[in-house]
């Protein structure tokens, strides 16, 4: 499904966000990355959305080489791939129902396959009952489930999500991780970044561990190696 | 249903963009109308300046005065010799008797004229023959033809109406206005691709967040990019109906008081803009939309390549 060969990315001419990763994740797949801050686990994510181009290497998603992806097909990319990023919010003046369907109004998707879509993915992430809130009227754990329901309208077969519970409590952090095994259940691969050492533990998945946009350890049943 | 459903979403996007930058986008329409008004003075002034030239080349023509009891026999000689010039496109007679009604009907205020006219027995004036040309450069060669030994020892006079410095003049300060008003067009042309430039790259960041989530769910850069130019677009058309609507007024109340400067006759700026008006307009048009889509897709283009 994702395949990475001796990757490397350094950004302007001697910051090295990645170095000489080797990675392979098979379809279905629910896998944590952790590493310290700076260690390169936003940088592997990016490159994974095409975001960013490796510096040397190559990438390929589900088979297709997008090591040197032409621009204009990089929408496509991008509808394989839900995205939930720390930094990538909900718009403010519009509802749950209106930041999902946003996501297909600017594919081009029609009415119809919209008013199909979002109540399903609402569903998927509990949030049905909610729909017309804005997002200032739900918790912060709903609004990132929101997210992640927006990054599953194009029935993606990845789900990358890039420390989706950041500033989240244990609760909310338990339901946002909930959402995201459901989804992976559902048979999407799921590539999960995380500082979280519960999350990590008690999901009993594959770990990655990064270090100096190094792999230091890759265990398939792993725990949280790094203490903070 | 394939195409209607992203282009009525493009349209209503671009419409929300422009009520959500509502300032920018007066001040942008304001460049651009006052753009297209410099280029329509220039318009205007050719259209004066032609008009100019072509009533003072009309008043350019020869007088021939003939001594009077000229006979009839030499007079339609002249006539007839002077007609079959092709050079010329017109001759007009005014014998000695139409001469001296005209005088009379001239002077008829002037008592001390008409008695000094009764104490002459005879008609003292004598016939005259008007010439225009076709071409005001060929009076010259007409002039020479009038020494035609067959009829010219029976004329007295001739006088040559020449306004061609009149039309130098008209020419040299058409000239001029319009090399300002090039000069004023281009910097307005400049100016209206940099504001338009800007009011989309304010538009870019007043939705920086809707166009980071498009992009990273996937919208093609036909999302992004078509709602702002269709914006860019939308000002133009605007501007050219508000220029069209200012230069309308303008030429209706200005154009009674240019009258007088060309001696009551038609200045011809209504009639030469109202003749040429899909022209005008098409060209216009199109010159300010290929303007502010460049612009506005350049503005776009910057963001995309990130
Ligand atoms: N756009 C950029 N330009 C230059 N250097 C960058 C850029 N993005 C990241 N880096 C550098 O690359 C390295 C890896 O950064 P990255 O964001 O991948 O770390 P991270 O593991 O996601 O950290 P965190 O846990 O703090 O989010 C860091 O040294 C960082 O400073
Ligand atoms: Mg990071």
């Amino acid at each position: 499904m994702i395949d990475l060969q001796n990757i490397s990315k350094i950004y302007g001419s001697d910051v090295h966000g990645l170095r000489d990763i080797n990675l392979s994740i098979e379809p279905g797949e629910f896998v944590c990355i952790v590493g310290t801050s700076g260690a390169g686990k936003t940088t592997l994510a990016k490159l994974l959305i095409a975001e960013e181009r490796p510096t040397r290497g190559k990438i390929s998603i589900g088979g297709w080489d997008i090591t040197r992806i032409k621009k204009r097909d990089i929408p496509y990319l991008r509808r394989q791939i839900g995205v939930v990023f720390q930094d990538f919010k909900l718009l403010k003046q519009k509802t749950v129902w209106e930041n999902v369907a946003f996501a297909l109004e600017v594919s081009g998707e029609t009415n119809r396959r919209i008013r199909e879509t979002v109540p399903h993915v609402l569903k998927v992430v509990g949030l049905e009952q909610k729909a017309h809130r804005f997002p200032h009227q739900i918790s912060g754990g709903e609004q990132q489930r929101v997210v992640i329901a927006r990054a599953l309208v194009h029935r993606p077969k990845i789900l990358l999500a890039d420390e989706p519970t950041g500033n989240l409590d244990t609760i909310n952090t338990a339901d946002v991780i909930q959402v995201l095994k459901k989804i992976n259940d559902f048979g999407s691969t799921v590539v999960l970044v995380t500082h979280n050492r519960e999350v990590v533990n008690e999901l009993r998945s594959r770990v990655i561990t990064l270090a100096d946009g190094r792999i230091i350890s890759d265990k398939k049943h792993g725990k949280y190696l790094i203490q903070s | 249903m394939f195409i209607i459903t992203p282009v009525g979403r493009v349209i209503s996007f671009a419409v929300k963009n422009i009520t959500r930058n509502a300032w920018i986008g007066l001040a942008t329409v304001l460049v651009l109308v006052l753009a297209l008004l410099s280029v329509n003075v220039l318009v205007g002034v050719n259209a004066l300046a032609s008009s100019a030239v072509t009533i003072l080349e009309k008043k350019i023509d020869v007088s021939v005065y003939f001594k009077p009891e000229t006979p009839n026999a030499i007079l339609d000689q002249a006539r007839s010799y002077m007609a079959s010039i092709p050079q010329v496109e017109r001759v007009t007679i005014m014998t000695a008797e139409e001469a001296l009604t005209a005088f009379t009907e001239r002077h008829k205020n002037e008592p001390t004229i008409l008695d000094a006219l009764n104490e002459l027995e005879e008609n003292p004036l004598g016939a005259t023959m008007v010439i225009k040309a076709r071409k005001t450069t060929d009076y010259p060669f007409l002039m020479e033809n009038l020494n035609n030994p067959q009829f010219s020892f029976a004329i007295e006079n001739k006088t040559y109406d020449d306004h061609s410095i009149a039309i130098q003049q008209v020419e040299q300060i058409a000239d001029s206005v319009r090399y300002f008003g090039l000069i004023l067009t281009l910097i307005f042309a400049i100016f209206s691709a940099l504001i338009v430039y800007n009011a989309i790259r304010v538009a870019i960041y007043t939705q920086r967040e809707e166009i980071g989530i498009m992009r990273l769910v996937g919208a093609s850069n036909a999302f992004v990019r078509l709602p702002l130019i269709l914006d860019a677009i939308f000002f133009a058309i605007l501007s050219l109906a508000i220029a069209a609507g200012l230069v309308a007024l303008i030429i209706s109340f200005g154009e009674p008081y240019l009258v007088s400067f060309y001696d009551g006759e038609d200045p011809g700026l209504k009639s030469y803009f109202v003749d040429n008006l899909l022209p005008l307009i098409i060209a216009q048009g199109m010159a300010i939309i290929i303007i502010v889509s460049l612009s506005s897709w350049a503005a776009v283009g910057r963001y995309l390549k990130k």
